[in-house]
């Protein structure tokens, strides 16, 4: 039987993280090298090993001029390790390199990442990260998956409502594909049956939050419904997160009960978790220059209660989920609050209808829309926000071409994204494909702010097993 | 409209005696009925559960090959039928599995679902996408849920003559759809298999889309007995319309080893193997 070390596996990212490792880290690498020290050592134990690296190569260039926009190249090895009784681990990791610097990794709120979870970055341009390390136990009536993982909820496509689990990268907006810009984290997620439902329960102390450019990124947000503007001849300065830090205290935990009743998918889920949007605080002064605003940013916890479900009924599927944020803190309009923030709930729901009528083709729509409720004060989004969206996905030759039109819509401010793909597979392991990104509507909205870099992309990936 | 039904049944009337290879006409009468014959494919014995291994080689016209590995199961229970399959390699399509629940009541829809790894989602899929293919092969969602055996609820049978098929000999039957709309979802205006009634097995199909030109012929071979049932070990499809075609490869397939039942949940398939 292979030896391996596992101090081999683990002191190198431990080293890579920081050289101050807190409690969390050393009790979730202390459970993993104990239970992979058992793994290894038992001659009891065989294990196997799968090996597979994708890599990838993207090319953009602005739409209208083909100026050269960006080119990415990225490396994704794969280790997984299967042991007897189904025990399994993985291990992903990703070293991406760009050219552009203004998609640079470093371009972000980096404090963003928790000490554990943050990406090595290497010069201005690559980073080597580590997103995915866990290790999956099953046993009589139940699964333990433990590590850095993504753990993905809800039923809608492109919007999210219920998939808040994982922080998110922004760094390229809402273009990169989700399982590339969601951030995984290092949790214990225990799954279980209870009579005909099936529970999840998560525990989360890894404390990562949404990462968005800075520094005049290329995706930087400028709209005013996401960063407070200041009047003119007012002075600001923007202190250092302040992040929560207690490893118990500040830990997000989970539940979903799920279960397949009367031909329905039915689940309900229960988060209590900071919202992963650093809400900017602001402590207005006049000063001897003239008025001064400092902006605090803050993390705020909300609970979270919500649930989603699908049914199919002839050529549709009915798909849907629902929340309710119990504390919700939004933009106050004007001066209308003291500190620029206001406290509320937010109620957000989507409903998506699938259309499978022609072969090999799906039409999907879905509609999005969040209420603001219980505002202490005025504030810059409205109270109710809508947007559409239509998928039209349709393959071909025998799907090996794919052809996809995503549009995104927000009938509030009347700006959008339409997403045309086209991909072929020419091998098991070589795919190419082009794509355009397309934004209009107004400078102010989501998806208007982004309407300079609609852009053309052409890309390459091949794998190796 | 009325020209359709008209040329329709003309069609069927005069075409099914000359489609049928070796028709013996003046035995006809004395030969099983299609829903007997129908009826005798499914009764035979599958076990109440398998697994086994399946290896999938597509090939387009030009020569592009490509291959999958997976590992499927199926269980019998009281109300239906549970079906799932892992794609194990290679990497583009890898910890893709599809899981069915085929109700034994014809009234309740198949249920569905799919995992898409790239979304990290179990979706749920249209019963109705049963005439789609799946996942790049020349087999629809429906023909694979229904592997060797024949649809009773959406085809009616008569049978043709005799026939013969990889040296034997057998009982050729012809299905048509029930409906249109069934014939729609299916992709087939006409089925014509040749079944060899002495194991109760189809050995050779060939499939009519629904403007009557002929989409596709199956063969089945290497059928063998194990563990006391009869399998077969090689099916072959080739799609006359678009010139692809796909070779199935059982191997390592086993009736006697416990199908745990937490295998078939969306819970499993999101997991995979």
């Amino acid at each position: 039987m292979p030896h391996l070390t596992v101090s081999k596996v683990l002191i190198p990212y431990a080293q890579v993280l920081s050289a101050k490792p807190r409690l969390i880290l050393a009790t979730i690498n202390a459970v993993l090298v104990a239970v992979l020290s058992c793994l290894f050592t038992s001659q009891a134990y065989a294990f196997d090993v799968q090996s597979s690296l994708i890599s990838s190569a993207e090319w953009s260039a602005r739409s209208h001029n083909l100026k050269r926009q960006n080119f990415q190249l990225t490396l994704e090895p794969e280790f997984i390790l299967r042991f007897d009784k189904r025990v399994k681990l993985t291990a992903l990791s990703r070293l991406r390199s760009m050219s552009l610097d203004a998609l640079s990794p470093k371009k972000v709120t980096d404090n963003a990442y928790s000490l554990y979870s943050k990406p090595l970055f290497i010069g201005n341009s690559s980073e080597f990260e580590l997103r995915e390390f866990y290790l999956e136990i099953p046993s009589d009536n139940y699964y333990f998956t433990l590590g850095k993982q993504q753990v993905v909820w809800g039923k809608a496509d492109g919007l999210k409502v219920l998939d808040i689990v994982n922080p998110q990268s922004y760094r390229e907006f809402i273009l990169e594909d989700f399982d590339d810009s969601r951030i995984p984290q290092w949790m214990v997620n225990i799954e279980t049956s209870v009579g005909e439902w099936d529970a999840q329960f998560l525990w989360i102390p890894d404390q990562s939050y949404h990462v968005l450019p800075v520094d005049n990124a290329l995706y930087t947000p400028t709209s005013p419904l996401l960063i407070p503007k200041p009047p003119p001849g007012v002075s600001v300065e923007v202190e250092p997160i302040d992040q929560p830090g207690r490893t118990l205290m500040d830990s997000d935990v989970g539940l979903r009960l799920s279960r397949f009743w009367k031909g329905w998918d039915l689940s309900l889920n229960y988060l209590y978790q900071y919202d992963n949007f650093a809400l900017p605080y602001q402590r207005r002064s006049i000063t001897a220059n003239g008025p001064h605003v400092e902006i605090e940013p803050q993390y705020r916890r909300t609970h979270v209660l919500g649930g989603s479900f699908s049914n199919a009924f002839d050529d549709w599927v009915l798909r849907g989920e629902v929340a309710y944020f119990s504390d919700r803190y939004f933009l106050a309009e004007g001066f209308s609050d003291i500190d620029g923030i206001t406290k509320g709930a937010e109620a957000s729901y989507v409903l998506g209808l699938d259309w499978a009528g022609l072969e090999n083709t799906l039409i999907s729509g879905q509609l999005f829309q969040s209420a603001a409720l219980n505002r202490q004060s005025a504030t810059l989004r409205d109270k109710t926000n809508s947007t559409l969206s239509l998928l039209v996905n349709h393959t071909l030759l025998n799907e090996t071409m794919e052809l996809r039109l995503v549009w995104l819509a927000n009938t509030n401010i009347g700006d959008g994204l339409f997403r045309l793909r086209a991909s072929y597979e020419w091998q098991d392991n070589l795919k190419t494909w082009v794509s355009t990104d397309t934004y209009y509507g107004s400078e102010e909205g989501i998806f208007g702010q982004f309407d300079d870099n609609d852009r053309l992309t052409f890309g390459v990936e091949l794998a190796f097993e | 409209m009325q020209k359709f039904i008209l040329f329709t049944s003309l069609f069927t009337i005069f075409s099914g005696p000359l489609l049928a290879e070796n028709a013996v006409s003046n035995n006809k009468n004395k030969l099983p009925s299609g829903e007997q014959v129908a009826t005798n494919i499914n009764s035979r014995d599958e076990g109440e559960a398998v697994s086994r291994k399946l290896s999938i080689e597509m090939s387009d016209k030009r020569g592009k090959t490509r291959h999958r590995e997976t590992m499927g199961y199926r269980k019998y229970y009281a109300a239906e039928k549970r079906t799932v399959i892992f794609y194990l390699s290679p990497k583009n399509i890898k910890d893709t599995a599809f899981l069915t629940y085929d109700y034994n009541d014809p009234e309740l829809e198949d249920t569905q679902w799919l995992y898409l790894p790239a979304l990290r989602k179990v979706r749920r899929i249209s019963a109705s996408d049963r005439g789609d293919y799946f996942l790049g092969t020349d087999m629809t969602y429906e023909d694979i849920k229904l592997e060797t055996r024949i649809s009773t609820a959406d085809f009616n049978f008569q049978t043709l003559g005799t026939c013969s098929a990889d040296g034997n000999s057998g009982l050729q039957i012809e299905g048509t759809p029930k409906t249109k709309k069934i014939a729609r979802e299916l992709g087939y205006s006409k089925t014509l298999s040749c079944v060899d009634n002495k194991i109760w097995m189809v050995r050779h199909s060939r499939f009519w889309d629904i403007k009557d030109n002929l989409l596709k012929t199956v063969t089945i071979s290497n059928i063998e007995k194990v563990q006391g049932i009869w399998t077969q070990h090689n099916i072959d499809v080739e799609n006359h319309k678009t010139g692809h075609s796909t070779k199935l490869t059982f191997s390592a397939v086993d009736y006697q080893s416990p199908v745990p039942d937490d295998i078939f949940t969306t819970n499993a398939i999101k997991r995979g193997l």
